[in-house]
Parts: structure tokens; C-alpha cells; sequence
């Protein structure tokens, strides 16, 4: 799989060293879009899972409708703990009148050069032709929520 | 020693339209999974009972999408005849 789930390992070290903060008014994240089977710009496909380190446009999927080469910025949800578990969270992120094919997806820092936070896999193949492309992101729990440490 | 048990990532979910935005039965869906959230291991009685109280969720929330969508076209096409583009507004009403 070219494609594969994942919390980056970097951005493990990198919650050590205090590169990412996920306050409201902390770091700039967004998520880019990836195409697996050369669907990437150029005939690209991406390569992505735990080693990956920071964005890059290989695999990205194309410009269309209001998704343009980075992708696009994530609204924060301050950091919460339930039980023993702390969690983040992020909106709901929409690209209107687009056409993509995305099979993944990369959660980035865009603050801080771009390093990687987690791999997300849509394990198929997700088609929007002429129109919006969302990604919804899980509850926000102890089991659910998208960056979880318990 | 202190020891991190686990550092997760949740599931996303990816929802797309065709040939224009999401219908009223997608965003109704999308907002009903972001209020009742029934989880695997719930003793089969409460699923049973959430399942059904997201499914009266679902049917409210389609209806106020559908009036927020023809509220929302009556405003823009009125906006659009009194700059007297009578031809225009005609096509948004029959959306």
C-alpha cells in the first residue's frame, strides 16, 4: 500500500522537543490530498505512512475548484484529556466544486516546515466530480478522536 | 519510568457530491453522525435506542436543510430581480 495510516514517528519526537501546538491560537495545520496509481499531479503517486516526515506534492492530487497545492487549512479544537487519554480535534474541512480522486490524505504542520503530524488512509478511492469533497473528522473521545494520546 | 500506553489516530470519514453540492439526505446524515454517536460495544437495548433516536435526529435535521436551502434561494432570488435579472432568478427557482 502506497497509502497507509499512520501517526508519523517524527511528529512523536517532534510532541518531545514542543514543535507542534494544537491551542487555538498555537501552530497553522492543514491536510493535503493524495492520489495512489499515478492519479497525482504529473502521473505522481504517493508514498505515505509512519516515516513520512513532511508534505510533499508528490501523489497530491491536482488544483480543482477550491483545492490548490498545499490544501487547506484545519480549524483547531483546543487540546482536551477524558479519563486519562488527551485529545485533539480539528473541523470538518470541505473543497467545493471540485474534481478529485483521493485515497489519502496528510495532516501537516504548516507553521513549522511543513512537518508531518498523521497519514490518514480512506482505504478506497473517494471521487467528487464538479463538487465538494469533505473530510469529517471522528468523534471527539478517549477512543475516537483524530490524535489521541493515552 | 514513566510510559505513553498508546498515541492513536481516529478514523475519518470522506463524503463527496457529483455535479454540484451535497444533498439534503448527505448533510442531514453528516450532522447526525456528529450528535449520536453509538459505539460497537453499547449493550444491544441502547443502540437499539440510540439508533432509533438518530434516525428521528435525521428526518428533523433533512427537514430544516431542505427550508434552509429554499429560505436561502428566495433570499438570493430576490436579491437577483431587483437588479431585474428576471431570467436569472426564474433558473434558481427551479432549482
Amino acid at each position: 500500500m502506497a497509502i497507509t495510516q499512520a501517526m508519523c514517528t517524527s511528529f512523536k519526537q517532534e510532541l518531545m522537543l514542543g514543535t507542534h501546538n494544537f491551542a487555538t491560537n498555537g501552530n497553522a495545520f492543514k491536510l493535503a490530498l493524495y492520489a495512489e496509481g499515478g492519479g497525482g499531479k504529473s502521473s505522481t503517486t504517493a508514498t505515505l505512512g509512519a516515516a513520512t516526515t513532511a508534505y510533499t506534492t508528490t501523489g497530491e492530487v491536482a488544483n480543482s475548484g477550491s483545492y490548490t497545492a498545499g490544501g487547506g487549512a484545519l480549524t483547531k479544537v483546543a487540546p482536551t484529556t477524558s479519563g486519562t487519554t488527551a485529545l485533539t480535534d480539528f473541523s470538518d474541512i470541505s473543497f467545493t466544486t471540485a474534481t478529485i480522486t483521493a485515497m489519502g490524505a496528510l495532516i501537516y504542520n504548516d507553521t513549522n516546515s511543513d512537518k508531518a503530524v498523521a497519514v490518514l488512509d480512506f482505504t478506497s478511492n473517494k471521487t467528487s466530480t464538479s463538487g465538494t469533497f469533505t473530510v469529517t473528522f471522528p468523534t471527539a473521545d478517549a477512543s475516537n478522536a483524530i490524535i489521541r494520546i493515552a | 519510568m514513566f510510559q505513553i500506553n498508546a498515541a492513536e489516530i481516529g478514523n475519518v470519514k470522506v463524503n463527496t457530491s457529483q455535479n454540484g453540492g451535497f444533498s439534503s439526505d448527505q448533510i442531514a446524515d453528516m450532522a447526525t453522525d456528529k450528535i449520536v454517536y453509538v459505539a460497537d460495544n453499547a449493550p444491544p437495548a441502547i443502540q437499539e435506542q440510540a439508533r432509533l433516536f438518530a434516525d428521528r435526529v435525521r428526518n428533523l435535521l433533512r427537514g430544516y436543510v431542505d427550508l434552509a436551502k429554499k429560505e436561502e434561494r428566495a433570499t438570493i432570488i430576490q436579491v437577483i430581480e431587483q437588479t431585474g435579472n428576471k431570467e436569472l432568478a426564474n433558473i434558481i427557482r427551479r432549482l
